[in-house]
């Protein structure tokens, strides 16, 4: 191998040289996928919005007391509210989009946008691929419930109360996060929501 | 097998590297007189009890999913045997044990495929791949039950009450073990039903009684080093009595860590494993310490309810190192 | 450095099996290990592995005398960084649930021992030519290696290959094989077997 020593005014041109290109083609790069980028989590969470909510036919963002909500309108009036609930599942985050009646009483629907769970145990929070005919009954059993005072887990059992979930056998701890996270969040999105003017975006 | 040759010990190089590793792998039953062979059969016979309190309590079952487990574990070590061109091992029993101690910390509702698969996994990952009997770290029937427990999360988990039990109003269906109640609902369970076993459980964990009859038969006999269980639990009794003692609304008394679980099944019959527990007093009395303390800690504070298995298998891991750390001086050692 | 040069075919076929970065030389098992809980994600890792290791012996194959032999290290890491951000956002743009599944498991393809390997001991001092079919056959035997891992583990773990349910309801799926422990088993298998393999040709 020929090793021949150069002066410091050659390493630093070159590695200034080859960091300029790298940075060229990453910007350029960049600017080609970045709208795709950003378009692929509009649409994810346009999706899981329209999933969550109840039949509308417009939907808009407003800012509450910091908390972004996105309400859902059939014709004039508010037939829905949206929001993300974000916390920690057994062994990172979950992100889920939770719809709910505008008094924020009852809840419409559950989608869960991102989590890290146990693959096979956990990951049944999104898909229960034992469960052939419903994979995603965990968050269907969601749909109607009265979170009032709040929403309680149980097992081996079926929820007889408009407040309960019934756990996922093996995964007891993620069940209990997500409810655990959706208590949380339900309570301050309700006093975000009730008081002061929303900021509307777009 | 022997490791040591005078020659090399009179040679220049004094206490080299490879030559401890050598005195480690050596296997501790070899200054007895007693045969691999006799020893391995009489902890059979020693099991025997726990393995007729498991057909007692849990009927057929219990009987399906044992002979299973064994005649599995002994074809997988015969066709081992035959692939590696080996004398077969299958006579000198330790299969049966292995096939045996599998089948004892099993659910009474286990799959029969499952049994299967974790036999296969048992002598052939767990004791095979390592090199067969002797070579093998960890304990083979507690790595084929860590398979299945990752494998098979849910049936590992599912228990069943007892025969004696089925009928009368003991939580419907599915019989929850005590450690699990305890975890779940807070709630105990008596003391006399813990000892004689008639709780939900693994097949032969549940009856204290059954395992010390033929644990105590094994010390008698010292085909097991006393100093493990009493180590073991000893050291639950100290560890699960100290939190107990400070605040005994939130933590389990030590008699209730000690009739529980597979504690007693593990304490006398898998720690207590000759090529898997150290060979060294001090080591050996570290390791039981160690066990307790990992125990304890799951038992109270993680998200299973029992961690009998991952204790053992823990310091299994260890083992090699603690009887590295504690070997004792040599004669004519000479610092280099 | 007088090593008589092999053919060109050789050069691509030393990846494959002789030399293979998984089986042979044991490089880049972080996301050997970790993403290849099913078929897909093994290939989708593979592919993006082997588009940075071909575009970055290219680059340092090219630029070869130009870099200062003190600095070489950090112009490699510099321009790998380069290829695994585009990479990385290519998957995100265009395959959104394969980008999420992969997770961190891309960007870190910028530690790979594997591409820095090439680089070091085989791109700064061989032609164009030659660098890319190194690039080319490691590329191709890291992929297979990790489709074949996927493909066990999804089969035993999940009961499917490339989501295609194969194993019916009859099947309980062994849950380790998608966990760790899995991939650990079954690389450890897959080693074995090609020393064995290697062991048989040896005395045959």
């Amino acid at each position: 191998m020929t090793q021949h020593t150069s002066g410091s005014g050659k390493m630093v041109l070159v590695l200034t040289l080859i960091a300029a290109l790298s940075g060229a083609i990453l910007a350029a790069w960049d600017s080609y996928t970045a709208p795709k980028i950003t378009y692929h989590r509009e649409q994810a969470l346009l999706v899981a919005i329209s999933q969550v909510l109840p039949a509308h036919d417009s939907t808009r963002t407003v800012v509450r007391n910091g908390q972004t909500f996105y309400e859902a309108f059939a014709g004039d009036s508010l037939v829905g509210v949206g929001f993300q609930a974000l916390g920690n599942g057994f062994q990172g985050q979950i992100r889920m989009m939770l719809g709910m009646t505008p008094d924020l009483e009852s809840i419409t629907g559950l989608e869960i946008l991102e989590q890290v769970e146990t693959p096979g145990l956990g990951t049944k929070i999104v898909h229960d691929p034992s469960q052939r005919s419903e994979p995603e009954w965990f968050t269907n059993q969601f749909n109607g419930l009265l979170p009032r005072p709040e929403l309680t887990v149980i097992k081996n059992a079926t929820p007889t109360h408009s407040n309960e979930i019934q756990a996922i056998t093996g995964a007891t701890i993620s069940s209990q996060a997500v409810v655990r996270i959706l208590n949380q969040q339900i309570e301050s999105a309700r006093q975000a929501f009730r008081t002061g003017s929303g900021v509307v975006h777009g | 097998m022997s490791t040591q040759s005078p020659a090399s010990s009179k040679g220049k190089s004094k206490l080299q590297e490879p030559e401890n590793l050598l005195i480690l792998a050596s296997s501790p039953h070899l200054h007895t007189t007693t045969s691999t062979q006799s020893i391995m059969w009489q902890v059979v016979l020693a099991l025997l009890p726990a393995t007729a309190m498991a057909i007692y309590y849990f009927r057929w079952p219990a009987v399906v999913i044992i002979l299973t487990s064994v005649i599995t574990a002994v074809l997988t070590e015969a066709i081992i045997n035959r692939l590696k061109g080996e004398t077969p091992t299958i006579t000198d029993g330790s299969a049966v044990i292995t096939g045996l101690l599998l089948a004892l910390t099993l659910p009474p509702t286990f799959s029969i495929g499952g049994t299967i698969l974790g036999a296969v996994v048992a002598i052939g990952i767990g004791k095979q791949l390592f090199g067969g009997l002797g070579y093998n770290i960890f304990n083979p029937a507690l790595l084929g039950r860590a398979f299945l427990q990752a494998s098979f999360p849910i049936g590992m988990t599912t228990w069943s009450v007892p025969a004696t039990l089925a009928g009368s109003a003991v939580d419907g269906l599915s019989g929850a073990t005590p450690l699990g109640l305890y975890k779940f609902e807070h709630a105990l369970t008596g003391y006399a039903d813990l000892f004689v076993g008639n709780v939900g459980g693994s097949l032969g964990e549940t009856s204290a009684l059954a395992i010390l009859i033929g644990g105590i038969y094994l010390l008698i006999r010292r085909f097991a080093d006393w100093r493990i269980p009493v180590s073991y639990l000893g050291g639950v009794i100290v560890i699960g009595g100290i939190f107990w003692a400070f605040s005994p609304d939130q933590f389990p008394d030590p008699v209730f860590h000690l009739l529980s679980g597979g504690l007693m099944l593990g304490a006398f019959f898998m720690a207590t494993d000759m090529v898997t527990s150290p060979i060294t007093r001090l080591a050996t009395w570290i390791y039981g310490i160690g066990m307790a303390l990992i125990l304890v800690i799951i038992r109270l504070f993680g998200g299973l309810p029992e961690g009998v298995m991952y204790s053992i298998l823990l310091m299994n891991a260890v083992t090699p190192l603690l009887n590295r750390y504690t070997r004792p001086k040599i004669f004519g050692e000479v610092q280099s | 450095m007088a090593k008589k040069q092999i053919s060109i075919w050789q050069e691509i076929v030393k990846g494959l099996w002789r030399e293979n970065p998984v089986l042979a030389t044991l490089l880049g098992l972080c996301p050997t290990l970790a993403v290849t809980n099913t078929a897909v994600n093994g290939l989708a890792m593979g592919l993006a592995t082997s588009f940075v290791l071909l575009s970055s012996s290219l680059f340092i194959s090219i630029l070869r005398h130009f870099i200062p032999h003190q600095v070489r290290i950090a112009s490699y890491i510099v321009i790998i960084a380069a290829f695994v951000t585009v990479a990385d956002r290519f998957l995100a743009g265009f395959f959104p649930v394969i980008s999420q599944s992969l997770g961190p498991y891309v960007p870190l393809i910028v530690v790979n021992c594997l591409i820095l390997g090439r680089q070091e001991a085989f791109s700064s001092k061989n032609k164009i030519g030659r660098s890319l079919l190194d690039g080319i056959g490691m590329g191709l035997g890291f992929s297979l290696v990790l489709i074949a891992l996927g493909m066990v583990r999804e089969l035993l773990g999940s009961g499917s290959i490339f989501g295609i349910t194969l194993l019916g309801e009859w099947f309980e799926p062994w849950m380790v094989m998608i966990l760790p422990p899995g991939a650990f088993l079954t690389l450890g298998f897959f080693i074995a077997i090609a020393n064995w393999i290697n062991d048989r040709r040896a005395t045959a």
